[in-house]
């Protein structure tokens, strides 16, 4: 394991006098598929929110590739490679698929608006050679043939495709994934941990929250365990697999109805 | 001093009756309503009516007045307003309510005709003494009839069940609904009590103010105003703005000039807007904005491929091109035809504000004015050749539209639309203000015909190709720009700003950007309009211009830069057409925009691009997205 990707330092979140969060550390080493797991309201997406600053932390440090996150706007932060996707899937409506996926590559285009609105051949080279990427992205994970509908058309799995593909094409360093799988089938799963899978091997960082277990266990270097905004466990998947604890928390807690 | 103040309170009072409306419609539904200022009219119309011509006594007419006003607000929110709540974000359903004051607006006029109308007063002229001040007695009946209201209101919300469905309605529309409120009739009660109120209030100022079918404005700006200063959803806010508004009124008329006391209260509500957006008296409750705002617009989807957009645009142009040779010269028609061209430069800026970009602006008519009156004055005044004046208009716009963006850059949705208004409203009363510079509320006369180098546009078909070309040039320039990732960037912030951010896109300066581009081409259309017309007058680009061209985006069809060409002409080729009906134009107008907005939320055009595409695609659609769905078997 190399350096840090993301490193988090004593992080406390409180609503009101709610702790979602209270005093997690944790390291997400450079070019590792990390996954976060928990019971609902563990606080798992509260992080993701946390990390994105898309509310501030009530004390502690974040770090991404050593550059501190606290101060930066969720713009910066998606600036430094830092993408997210979202846990209700989040794609424009009123715009096509292809857009959608399109849209990623917005910190790819170097022509200005003015060059657009004029048709100059080097503005439209540059938009035909994002759409082919677009296109290529599409194609990968199987939805090339919807490129031209509504992205609010499709289900809602597909819809988390497209925003994971939506992602990829920013050229992220690391990937904050909110449970990509849900809504997915049992092949369509299978799809997505190879293509995150592939996504890691090609050198991005990858941090996902899931709930489907055997997702997490097939693909995952580390496995993090959260449960009521306290990281109970972390390690390998076969370790974690055998902890007390993480079966307490997340087993436990399924089995016994509330 | 003395009696000014005075005066000012009993202004502030009526202020005060009309704020409260607003803020009772917004504590129930979130939204604020322009039409509140309409049923003042009816409810003072009413009771003239009833008083004078049918002879009814003053009390019985004035009770008629208000339980007829409150019947036709009922039935008028039933139809409209209610229904649209739960369909519409809160943006739109501010475009609703502005449609909604147009169509009441348009229906006085049809009734009432155009004069302006006086009450007498309740009990008789003259003034009686209070503590050594002259005050008028229907001053007292106004302070008498508000304090009454707000007593009653109080009464109502904090002291009965009704008041606290009202208030459970307001907290968490939701969370009401499943406790077995019945959120519709809650909305309807509220917008009918909010008319009632109109009414009555409408009633006790008549006989100090004349009134006509358009004073409705007015009265929903000024209570808006109120209602902003004191605090949005407050009561005692809204009591306080009024008053606060109508002193300060008061004194800007008694100390400086009545011209400029319009602009010295818009001044205030920005001041309000920008130092303390929630006003004096922020209230306790806190809009739920996640449970109603959440709602997801499903906005349809139109896009041509490439070849058949180059195909109809040629078609297009060609008729475009044809157009004069099939109107009869000696018809207006051809003068009709030009201005509704320069209107569409104006609502082409609009369109990439509204359509793309997701912001509501109110304030389109104050940028047509600074085009107008910057070039026309330049030319009127310096010589200035008409070409400069227009550019200078346009750079003048585009700084007013960076510094009111970069000022506003904290209010979000609703706050930002009344932060345009406020700044068309200043414009507007600048224009009228400034009698030296701008020739008043009678206008500036004398400009002479836009002209390029020696060349004279001074023909109504000169003038026509120069508009098409100019039109033709800027549609194909933004189709270039929203057909790449400016308009992606753009449609993005348009309905998720937080996912847009997350991928990297500077909100803040695509949202001025997009401003910048509506101030540019509303300076653009104010300067030909003036040109065009050889003259300016305020109301020719006042808040009631900006609503018509956000009528007539809406009807025309949003997000598609065409589309709002459909929507110019209709409204204004049709008045044109049919002379005869030219008295409803403006009942018309309110009805297309409250329709649209509820049928037809794509627009004319919108709609049949849809149906259009539809026709190609939709069988291979569903049989696409079935074999997504089966997936499984497929593999």
């Amino acid at each position: 394991m190399s350096v840090a990707a993301l490193k988090v330092v004593k992080v406390t979140k409180k609503f009101g006098g709610l702790a979602a969060i209270s005093d997690i550390s944790l390291e997400v080493p450079e070019g590792s598929l990390t996954a976060l797991i928990g019971p609902n309201g563990a606080g798992k997406t509260t992080l993701f929110n946390l990390i994105t600053n898309l509310f501030p932390s009530t004390s502690g440090e974040m770090y991404f590739c050593g550059t501190s996150l606290n101060r930066l706007s969720p713009r910066k932060i998606a600036g430094l490679g830092l993408i997210r996707t979202f846990q209700t899937a989040r794609v424009f409506p009123g715009m096509t698929v292809v857009e959608n996926v399109l849209a990623g590559g917005h910190n790819q285009v170097r022509r200005n608006a003015l060059q657009q609105m004029l048709w100059l051949p080097s503005a439209r080279r540059e938009e035909r050679e994002l759409t082919a990427k677009a296109d290529a992205f599409l194609d990968l994970v199987g939805l090339s043939r919807f490129r031209r509908y509504a992205a609010t058309d499709l289900p809602m799995g597909a819809q988390k495709l497209v925003e994971v593909i939506r992602a990829l094409m920013t050229r992220p360093r690391m990937l904050l994934l909110d449970e990509p799988a849900a809504g997915l089938n049992d092949s369509e799963t299978a799809e997505l941990a190879l293509l995150l899978r592939a996504v890691r091997n090609s050198g991005v960082t990858v941090m996902v929250v899931e709930h489907n277990m055997s997702l997490v266990m097939g693909i995952a270097d580390q496995v993090m365990v959260l449960d009521a905004g306290i990281l109970v466990a972390s390690g390998s998947p076969k370790e974690i697999r055998q902890d007390v604890r993480v079966i307490e928390a997340y087993v436990g807690l399924q089995e016994a109805p509330a | 001093m003395a009696p000014i103040i005075v005066g000012g309170l009993l202004q502030g009072s009526v202020f005060a009756i009309i704020a409260l409306g607003f803020a009772l419609v917004y504590r129930v539904t979130g939204v604020i309503n322009l039409s509140q200022g309409a049923f003042c009219i009816v409810g003072a119309l009413t009771m003239y009516t009833l008083e004078l011509p049918l002879g009814w006594p003053a009390p019985l007419a004035a009770l008629g007045a208000v339980l007829a006003t409150t019947a036709f607000g009922t039935a008028l929110g039933a139809a409209t307003f209610v229904p649209a709540l739960s369909r519409l974000p809160n943006s739109s359903m501010l475009m609703l309510t502005a449609g909604l004051l147009t169509l009441v607006e348009g229906a006085v006029l049809v009734v009432w005709g155009s004069e302006p109308y006086d009450l007498p007063a309740f009990s008789g002229e003259a003034p009686i003494d209070v503590l050594g001040l002259r005050v008028p007695t229907q001053g007292l009946w106004i302070a008498g009839t508000t304090a009454i209201v707000i007593v009653a209101l109080w009464y109502v919300l904090s002291r009965t069940l009704l008041g606290k469905q009202l208030r459970a309605c307001a907290e968490n529309p939701l969370a009401a609904r499943l406790m077995g409120i019945d959120v519709a009739r809650m909305t309807l009660l509220s917008f009918a009590m909010a008319a009632a109120i109109g009414a009555i209030s409408g009633i006790l100022v008549a006989p100090i103010t004349s009134l006509q079918f358009d004073s409705g404005q007015f009265f929903t700006i000024y209570g808006f105003i109120a209602v902003a200063i004191g605090g949005m959803g407050s009561f005692i806010g809204a009591v306080v703005g009024g008053l606060v508004l109508g002193v300060a009124q008061q004194l800007a008329a008694g100390y400086v000039s009545s011209l400029f006391s319009n602009a010295l209260s818009v001044i205030l509500l920005l001041l309000i807007l920008l130092c303390r957006p929630s006003g004096l008296f922020a209230t306790g409750v806190v809009r739920r904005q996640d449970v109603r705002d959440e709602q997801r617009i499903h906005l349809s989807v139109v896009r041509f491929k490439g070849r058949d957009t180059a195909g109809f645009g040629v078609a297009a142009v060609a008729v475009l091109l044809a157009l004069p040779w099939l109107v009869s010269p000696s018809s207006g028609l051809l003068s009709s035809l030009v201005i509704t061209g320069i209107l569409f430069i104006g609502v082409l800026g609009l369109d990439i504000l509204m359509g793309y970009a997701g912001q509501v602006s109110l304030g389109q008519g104050g940028f047509m004015a600074i085009g107008g009156y910057t070039a026309a004055i330049l030319a009127v005044k310096y010589g200035w050749p008409p070409l400069a004046g227009t550019a200078a208009g346009v750079v003048l716009s585009v700084l007013c539209a960076l510094v009111l963006s970069l000022t506003t850059m904290r209010l979000r949705g609703v706050y930002l639309a009344l932060a345009t208004l406020a700044f068309g409203l200043l414009v507007d009363s600048l224009a009228t203000g400034m009698m030296d510079v701008t020739g008043g509320p009678s206008g500036l006369v004398g400009i002479p015909a836009f002209s390029i180098g020696s060349f004279s546009f001074s023909s109504p078909l000169a003038m026509y190709y120069l508009v098409l070309i100019l039109m033709i040039t800027l549609v194909v320039i933004l189709l270039g720009g929203v057909r790449s990732d400016f308009g992606r960037a753009l449609k993005a912030i348009r309905t998720d700003q937080t996912a847009a951010a997350a991928l990297n896109i500077d909100v803040a300066r695509y949202k001025m950007a997009a401003f910048a581009i509506s101030a540019a081409l509303a300076s653009l259309s104010g300067s030909l309009y003036a040109f065009f017309f050889h003259y300016l007058s305020p109301e020719m680009v006042s808040t009631s211009r900006s609503l018509e061209m956000i009528t007539m985006l809406v009807i025309g069809g949003e997000g598609t830069l065409v589309g709002s060409l459909v929507g110019v002409a209709l409204l204004t080729l049709l008045p044109e057409i049919f002379q005869p009906f030219a008295l409803y134009k403006r009942l018309a107008e309110g009805a297309l925009l409250v329709l649209a907005f509820q049928y037809l939320p794509a627009g004319i055009f919108g709609s049949l691009a849809g149906w259009l595409s539809r026709l190609g695609t939709g069988r291979a659609r569903h049989q696409s997205l079935a074999l997504l769905l089966s997936k499984d078997d497929s593999q």
